[in-house]
């Protein structure tokens, strides 16, 4: 079954305008944990953690050997890949691979690898829901 | 208050604030109308790294091999 979530305003000020499809999202690394809002960004190719969140999960930088290279507005920004698990709740979790950061100028970013190669999403601005269901469970 | 009570007040404001006035006011008949204005001076980042694709395949190389060990 699907599981709804409200488009969150992110300025007062600025109302609908800032409306933004941000889901919350437990993630995992060994024992630590980590509960944030993870953008639902089907722009995006990739995960993107921020840096603290990564700290929080006791994740350590100089051990991420693997370097992942970002674009958008974040291209000059240096990221290393680690992978955690990432739980909604009332889903299983799931394997998620982020693209660590070195900024904290970002929010979470759940992108096309591989948040929705593990969720299914269905956003529907106009009525400010979105609906997220592990992959293949939406109707096709 | 009534607007000719406003009226004075808001001719004393600076022109940044009487635009910025204009603008918010345009955006509150707007979403009583149902409509949606975006106000043009305000900053609207795109963290989107829509084009990270080689990212992308690095990702899903530690996903497969985390797997495959």
């Amino acid at each position: 079954m699907p599981k709804r979530f409200p488009y969150v305003e992110a300025d007062p000020m600025l109302g609908p305008a800032s409306a933004l499809p941000y889901a919350p999202i437990t993630l995992h690394l060994g024992d630590r944990s980590a509960h944030v809002s993870g953008l639902i960004d089907s722009g995006s190719t990739l995960n993107v953690l921020p840096f603290d969140v990564g700290i929080q999960l006791g994740a350590v930088w100089d051990e991420q050997s693997v370097p992942v290279r970002l674009g958008g507005n974040i291209v000059e920004t240096e990221a290393r890949g680690l992978v955690l698990f990432g739980q909604l709740e009332g889903f299983s979790p799931v394997r998620l691979a982020f693209a660590w950061s070195r900024s904290n100028r970002i929010p979470v970013i759940l992108g096309q690898t591989n948040f929705f190669l593990e969720f299914d999403v269905r956003l529907c601005r106009s009525q400010m829901f979105f609906e997220i269901a592990p992959r293949s469970s939406l109707g096709s | 208050m009534t607007l000719a009570e406003l009226l004075p007040a808001l001719h004393g404001l600076p022109k940044c604030e009487k635009l910025r006035a204009i603008q918010l006011l345009a955006a509150d008949v707007a979403r009583e109308d149902g409509e949606m204005l975006v106000p043009s001076e305000a900053a609207y980042p795109v963290w989107s790294p829509f084009d990270a694709f080689d990212g992308a395949a690095t990702l899903m190389r530690m996903l497969n091999d985390e797997k495959a060990s």
